[in-house]
């Protein structure tokens, strides 16, 4: 039970402005869209085509990233080596540049004349204006908040626990997969979703490496810049709608079941 | 010897392991007494090999195993806290090894059944390990070590977490394990563990081993104030040693005089006397007394098994009275009593180590 002296007057007040901050555009955005319009550009073929291809790419983007991004967060939660801080200082930049100078980067590096690029064309694949383009993109921007959260679950994790694995024979990657990231899940599927978000929402970065095929975010602002707003709004809201749930999706998912039970299956 | 550890030297931030020097024979309990932070768990995690020396040896049936990899080391550590998997059920936990050796399902099983009955946690192989008390823990960190048979089993203050009801059980099971033939170094700071326990117990103290021995010698003799803490001893007292007519005296600063035993004593030292070797009466006591004072009782704490007495005579005397005494003594604070101990119970410290 709150009392209510002066400070959690103050309290309440300040936090109920910042919270009335994030709601009131998005409440407005809500009930400027009449149902009609929305339900006409959520019957459009090039908005849902565009919703679909934010959702896989960016979840593509994620699934791929974490064969790297998860040995590579378990690697700075526990070793402790020389510039350890620059590495993680790498690590964090993508979070402090502007987003269309990362967009920029990733162009040079995939273009035809970048080293990537170039491997690509080989292969027969133009990274640019292409879906594996938009999710370098996406990675490019949103890896650190996958790093950063799974390498806060490994170090949380006692180290104690490892080294029992190890003293009781199991091999060093054995240790790492049947005791760190199961220990760890809750922290790298929390990762997981906020790169997963983050990519999705990207527009900066990503509308420099490919206008088309439309993204999501990058479809909002073409409609926004060649009709107006009240054209552009009923797509932003389906879009914020799409992404709340799945969002919410996989918050469930990452909180359904804590334990992993390794259950007595000669028994039966 | 089955275990020898020679000139093991270790630096670990500001802590230093230096000059390790033990030898462990097969069937031995070994119970090493240090302070948190005296580097008795550092040692554990050498001789398993969750870390290395900076230099000296170790050598396991005469085999030098010191760089040898931690899985192929063949000791079995219980680490203090157990480090039970709780992503794991309790079968889960004590097959655990043998899913790294891949053994097959069935023999797994086997095994498990086997050694969770013999540590009568059978009923609980299916429970998940959050809801376990201290002692269950305890077994089933047992288990999953022995379940691989390891040729020494290494103890990390085992009974640091387990009630207080439940350490007799579990210094019931250890003593069933040395008997059964298992070698087992068992480090704590409770020298009880040690007098329970121990076949042969050794002191740890700022990462050197002070002093080793038979457990009775130890804490009979302990070579300095630090040995004499962990043995639970109370009563030390600064002195100058005087000889008077071919007999040892040790004079305290307020001039209290104690007859003591000895052939050489010189300048000045600390004595300990043990709380135990200290009687107490309500009248003088008759008959011949090597140290006989008056003194008056300044506080009365009770303790399992009667009451400790703190005795002002002139020198602060902690004294253990059990309860039948301590009725017939009536005392009560600020009530005169006489202090009495003999000569051989005042132990004069060596300071230099």
């Amino acid at each position: 039970m709150i009392r209510y002296n002066p400070f959690n007057w103050i309290l309440l007040i300040l936090s109920s402005l910042v919270l009335l901050f994030i709601l009131a555009p998005l409440a407005g955005l809500f009930i400027h869209t009449a149902p009609s319009d929305f339900f006409e550009t959520a019957g459009d073929r090039e908005v849902q085509q565009s919703i679909w291809l934010t959702l896989w790419v960016s979840f593509a983007a994620t699934f791929i990233s974490a064969l790297g991004a998860v040995p590579l967060a378990w690697f700075m939660a526990r070793r402790n080596f020389p510039l350890k801080n620059v590495v993680q200082g790498i690590i964090d930049l993508p979070v402090v540049l502007p987003h269309t100078a990362a967009g920029i980067a990733i162009l040079g590096f995939i273009s035809r004349d970048g080293a990537l690029g170039r491997a690509a064309d080989a292969m027969g694949l133009n990274l640019i204006n292409n879906p594996a383009g938009i999710a370098l993109a996406m990675a490019f921007v949103s890896l650190p908040f996958f790093i950063n959260s799974a390498r806060d679950g490994f170090a949380a994790v006692p180290e104690k626990l490892e080294k029992a694995g190890l003293n009781l024979g199991a091999s060093r990657s054995r240790v790492f997969f049947t005791i760190s990231i199961p220990l760890a899940r809750q922290s790298i599927i929390t990762g997981f979703v906020m790169m997963f978000a983050r990519g999705m929402s990207e527009f900066g970065a990503v509308v420099i490496v490919a206008y088309h095929p439309m993204i999501a975010p990058v479809l909002i602002y073409e409609r926004f810049s060649s009709y107006g707003l009240s054209y552009s709004r009923p797509a932003s809201v389906l879009f914020i709608l799409v992404a709340l749930m799945v969002f919410i999706m996989l918050r469930i998912v990452a909180r359904r079941k804590k334990i992993t039970q390794i259950t007595d299956d000669a028994e039966a | 010897m089955m275990l020898r550890l020679e000139n093991i030297n270790k630096r670990f931030g500001q802590f230093a392991l230096s000059d390790i020097n033990l030898n462990i024979r097969e069937g031995e309990y070994y119970v090493l007494l240090g302070r948190s932070g005296s580097g008795k768990t550092l040692l554990l995690e050498l001789i398993a090999g969750l870390t290395f020396p900076d230099s000296g040896n170790i050598w396991l049936d005469n085999e030098d195993i010191t760089q040898r990899k931690i899985q192929k080391r063949n000791t079995g550590l219980v680490f203090q806290d157990y480090a039970i998997f709780p992503n794991m059920t309790v079968y889960g936990n004590i097959a655990y090894p043998l899913m790294a050796r891949k053994t097959g399902r069935k023999a797994i099983f086997t095994a498990v059944k086997g050694i969770a009955a013999g540590m009568n946690i059978d009923h609980l192989l299916n429970r998940n390990t959050q809801n376990l008390s201290g002692g269950e823990l305890q077994r089933v960190a047992l288990a999953r070590t022995l379940i691989t048979s390891p040729r020494l089993l290494l103890l990390d203050e085992p009974m640091a977490s387990v009630d207080a009801s439940l350490r007799d059980d579990i210094k019931g099971i250890l003593r069933k394990l040395n008997r059964d033939g298992h070698t087992i170094i068992h480090v704590t700071h409770d020298y009880r563990e040690a007098v329970n326990l121990a076949s042969r117990a050794g002191v740890i103290h700022n990462g050197r081993i002070i002093q080793e021995g038979l457990p009775a010698e130890v804490f009979r003799k302990p070579v300095n104030k630090f040995v004499a803490r962990y043995a639970g001893i109370r009563n030390f007292f600064r002195v100058r040693f005087t000889r008077e007519r071919g007999k040892w005296k040790a004079i305290c600063p307020n001039k209290l005089v104690f007859n003591i035993e000895g052939d050489d004593h010189s300048g000045e030292g600390l004595i300990i006397i043990r709380s135990d070797d200290v009687k107490v009466f309500r009248e003088k006591p008759g008959g011949e007394h090597d140290n006989c004072f008056m003194g008056t009782i300044t506080d009365i704490i009770p303790c399992v098994y009667g009451m400790e007495l703190l005795v002002d005579a002139g020198e602060k005397f902690f004294v253990d009275v059990r309860q039948e005494e301590f009725e017939q003594l009536e005392a009560r604070e600020l009530s005169d009593v006489w202090i009495t101990f003999p000569a051989r119970a005042a132990v004069v410290l060596d300071e230099r180590i």
